[in-house]
């Protein structure tokens, strides 16, 4: 007997290679979107600091923003840079 | 005798001592009253009258008339006419039973005619104030008489009477409509040469009397109206008789038949039947008879007496009418867009009688015993109860009647558990036969469920119109009553978060069933959805949507990548994958299951190409969920393009390297329990290409004939779990989401003691706020009501307190006062939810009851709730 398989359609879901489930500042899930955005993935992507913290994109520009002195990680208080 | 009651009369005017002159004027003036043909001239009769007012005695002329005529009366008339009305004792034809009708009160006109001449004559005179006389005037005195005359005659009538006149009236009935062209069962009379029948009179054409019937009916008319009697004696006849005829074509004609309106025709029909009715009454109104009723308003009393006759049909009518739609609404609004004739003619007849009441209470029983029960399929239920709403809402624009009469439908459909499944797919266009919802779902301008919940105001406080009176007082105003086919059966549940989860599921099935990633039907699905229930709780659909079209981009970046590669590199099979968003989607079912090895690299590849695509992130396959295209090469024979799961693959792939497993050993190498294994290689039994021996060991059969293969297919029919849904069923769900509430509830009550239902049903509103999946749970909607009623409910000790340490389960109270049935309803359902749906979900509360209480578990769980009188 052989088996010839002509199309495997298989199902897969998604996630973000991250150290952690939710985003440290708005508590939702890395899988999904942070409160501001209504699709995940691509619309709304994590962003890394060198201090190894990640966070939503839109939330930790939201952060930075707000900071007056200087710009910190909200989770380490070291000063927020990006991953390269 | 009227010799003697005169001479009686005048001897003693004598004897009060006026002298002869007296008595003699008395005799003319008398005799000029009762028998107008003896010659008495006109200055002789003033004379006399002249005389007897002198003497004082002209205001006795007319008592002594009537007292005359009442003698007369009941010694000698009424007894000769019912004895001429009965005399000819039986067999007699009918013609001849009319001619004695007609002969009886001929008779009894002759017999009165005098009297009502002098009447008439002392009445003129006393008009006249002829020699001073005076008194009421002819129109007086004849009401008079005829007030006695109808006493004395119908004082007590004989049966023969009624009969008679039925009969006669009933016979003229049909040759008057015969003759108008309208034979009463449009049958043609037979041809015969002597069996012919004369539709008209039923008897054979050659003896046929409808001619004379018409007189003579004309001629009992203009009797009867002349001595007032119309009324009296065929009232009651002409009614029974027109009653049995409207129901009679009713009947024939309208019972079962829906799909045209009868109002016009029965409209024409009973003008028909006016007709004849102006026949028998209004012979007043065109009399050519020689004298014609007194005073000047016959013409407008005859037609005033058939404008109440045309009234009472019309109201008759309406009546039977009703009646017989009534019993047969279930039936119309089964049919309904076909019997939209039967509801207009229904809803026109209904507003002119008072029957609302009946039309409730019936079509409830209906419902009750034709559609409520377990024989019927929920979607034969709903594709009911959509009609009733069509129908309904035609019938009864303020959807009262639809509000209440569909109560019961509503209940039951919430103890259907597929309820929920069937509406989703009638929405989809899923079910099979119900289009309906589907192209309700479609139609434009649809009314978003937002819409309902605000408290706008109606634009005109002049349009506005009160419920009707059987209205069911509730919190929801006449303009929020919907009449909105979707929104009425999404609030059967109360929520829309259920259909809403629900259509989510049955989304997520359909695209990972899906080979292809053509989504536009269901993309057009959710826009429509959107409207109707919001674009915010449509969100997650619509990110599953879009996941559907970025796999399908990721796919051909990919391909495209793949075919790039060299030739040895090509990936030994064509892999394409849905990518999820996983916190959008419903909950997968979890299933094990190890692929073969040469899957698993494929996967790997693919995620790797995947991570590369998009940075930091990943794949996690689901090994059980998709589809696969296979072709299968035996030795003599070939099955290709055979879509299988991907368990199925798995197995037939196993059997490629090795030609004989056992059940543990694929088991094993599956990684996926006995059971479920089984249960797949049966698809392999029927398609001929494994078989079981003994021992459980299965083989490959590459050479088989083909009747063998048609014999096993008959004999292993394995098809239900081909549509096996991938997400977890909607209770699965829900007894999930009730053990978090059970903890919630459970360390409330034990820290607080005791609290009551609105306050635990606010408490875990305010704790289990964690996005739509949680809110939607049936304990917010249960416990909804006696929340909003506040006080009076719990006033009336009906949120009962809920104490752990002593749970007690009673009996539900029968009872209860009627507006607290509702809330105890809602504390029942509460409970009810609560405990889970399932027994499993139930099953730790029972035992945890059992320790506690000597109460027996809660095997009748919907009829029990807690009880407190006992803890408070």
């Amino acid at each position: 007997m052989k088996v010839k398989i002509r199309q495997w359609n298989g199902v897969a879901s998604w996630l973000w290679v991250a150290n952690d489930e939710n985003c440290g500042i708005c508590r939702m899930p890395f899988n999904g979107c942070c409160p501001d955005c209504k699709v995940p993935g691509d619309d709304c992507p994590l962003v890394w600091g060198q201090c190894s913290h990640c966070f939503h994109m839109h939330c930790i520009l939201k952060w930075l923003n707000s900071q007056q002195v200087q710009q910190q990680c909200p989770m380490c208080r070291q000063e927020w840079k990006f991953k390269e | 005798m009227e010799e003697t009651v005169m001479e009686s009369d005048s001897v003693d005017i004598s004897g009060s001592g006026s002298g002869p002159g007296v008595a003699e004027a008395w005799e003319t003036v008398t005799a000029a009253l009762v028998s107008p043909g003896c010659p008495v001239t006109e200055q002789g009769l003033s004379d006399s009258l002249a005389l007897l007012c002198d003497q004082g005695l002209g205001r006795l002329l007319g008592s002594w008339l009537l007292e005359t005529l009442q003698m007369r009366l009941s010694s000698s008339v009424v007894p000769e006419f019912w004895s001429g009305l009965k005399q000819p004792e039986n067999e007699l034809e009918e013609r001849d039973r009319a001619w004695i009708l007609l002969t009886a009160f001929r008779t009894l006109l002759d017999r009165l005619e005098p009297f009502l001449c002098g009447l008439e004559r002392l009445g003129t005179w006393q008009d006249e104030g002829r020699g001073g006389l005076c008194g009421p005037g002819p129109r007086g005195l004849q009401e008079r008489a005829f007030t006695i005359i109808r006493a004395l005659l119908l004082f007590s009538p004989s049966p023969v009477l009624q009969e008679r006149v039925l009969e006669f009236y009933s016979r003229t009935f049909s040759v008057y409509m015969n003759q108008e062209g309208e034979a009463e069962d449009g049958a043609e009379a037979p041809e015969g040469p002597e069996g012919a029948v004369c539709p008209g009179c039923g008897v054979l054409t050659q003896q046929c009397w409808c001619q004379e019937a018409l007189e003579q009916l004309q001629e009992l008319s203009h009797i009867l109206s002349k001595l007032q009697l119309l009324e009296w004696v065929s009232s009651e006849a002409v009614t029974s008789i027109l009653h049995k005829l409207i129901e009679q074509r009713m009947e024939q004609h309208c019972r079962g038949e829906y799909e045209c309106s009868f109002l016009l025709e029965f409209q024409e029909w009973l003008e028909l039947v006016l007709g004849w009715l102006s026949k028998v009454f209004a012979s007043e109104a065109d009399s050519g008879g020689p004298v014609p009723a007194p005073g000047a308003p016959g013409v407008q009393a005859g037609s005033s007496v058939l404008k109440q006759w045309r009234c009472h049909m019309h109201q008759f009518f309406c009546r039977i009418y009703v009646n017989m739609r009534i019993e047969e609404l279930f039936s119309i609004i089964r049919d309904f867009p076909e019997s939209k004739a039967a509801i207009e003619d229904l809803k026109f007849c209904l507003e002119r009688t008072n029957q609302r009441q009946q039309l409730l209470t019936s079509l409830k029983s209906a419902f009750e015993s034709r559609l409520l029960h377990p024989g019927v399929h929920t979607s034969d239920i709903l594709t009911v109860y959509i009609s009733a709403i069509k129908a309904l809402r035609e019938l009864d624009p303020s959807m009262v009647i639809l509000q209440v009469a569909c109560q019961p439908i509503r209940k039951y459909l919430r103890t259907r558990e597929d309820t929920v499944r069937q509406i989703v797919a009638g929405l989809t266009g899923d079910a099979e036969g119900c289009t309906d919802l589907a192209s309700e779902l479609s139609r434009g301008d649809p009314v978003t469920l937002e819409m309902q919940d605000s408290d706008e105001e109606g634009n005109d406080p002049e349009d506005w119109t009160p419920d009707p009176t059987d209205a069911v007082p509730d919190k929801m105003g006449s303009k929020r009553r919907s009449s909105d086919i979707i929104s009425l059966l999404v609030s059967i549940y109360g929520s829309k978060d259920i259909f809403i989860d629900e259509y989510r599921a049955v989304l997520a099935d359909r695209l990972l069933h899906q080979l292809n990633y053509n989504t536009a039907r269901e993309i057009r699905n959710v826009e429509l959805l959107k409207l109707r229930f919001g674009e915010s709780h449509m969100h997650y659909c619509e990110v599953m949507l879009k996941d559907m079209a970025d796999s399908r981009r990721i796919n051909s970046n990919i391909r495209e990548e793949e075919s790039r590669l060299s030739e040895e590199e090509q990936p030994p099979l064509s892999l394409s994958a849905i990518i999820l968003s996983s916190e959008f989607w419903p909950p997968l079912k979890e299933e094990k299951l190890e692929l073969p090895p040469l899957i698993c690299q494929a996967m790997e590849a693919y995620t790797h190409r995947y991570e590369k695509l998009k940075a930091m992130r990943t794949l996690s396959w689901k090994p059980h969920l998709g589809s696969v295209t296979l072709d299968v090469e035996l030795e003599d024979r070939t099955l290709t393009n055979l879509t299988v799961t991907p368990i199925h693959a798995a197995i037939i792939l196993h059997f490629q390297e090795k030609s004989s497993w056992t059940l543990d050993e694929l088991s094993v190498k599956l990684g996926a329990p006995k059971e479920l294994v089984h249960r797949k290689l049966a698809l392999w039994q029927q398609h001929g290409v494994l078989r079981e021996e003994a021992g459980g060991r299965y083989y490959v059969v590459e050479t088989g004939s083909s009747k063998e293969k048609m014999e096993r297919g008959v004999m292993l029919i394995d098809s239900d779990e081909e549509r096996d849904s991938n997400t977890t069923t909607q209770s699965e769900q829900r007894e999930e989401k009730l053990q978090l509430f059970w903890a919630y509830i459970q360390a409330m009550l034990t820290n607080l003691d005791s609290m009551t239902l609105d306050r635990i049903h606010s408490m875990l509103r305010m704790f289990v706020a964690t996005g739509p999946v949680v809110t939607e749970m049936d304990c917010q909607r249960a416990g909804g009501l006696p929340a909003e009623e506040g006080q009076g409910a719990s006033a009336d000790g009906l949120s009962r307190r809920l104490q752990t340490p002593q749970i007690q389960l009673m009996e539900q109270e029968e009872e209860e006062e009627e507006e607290e049935e509702e809330a105890a309803e809602c504390v029942r359902r509460c409970v009810h939810v609560l405990w889970g749906t399932s027994a499993s979900g139930a099953a730790f509360i029972i035992t945890e009851l059992q320790m506690k209480s000597e109460e027996p578990p809660p095997t009748c769980r919907p009829g029990l709730y807690f009880d407190t009188s006992t803890s408070l």
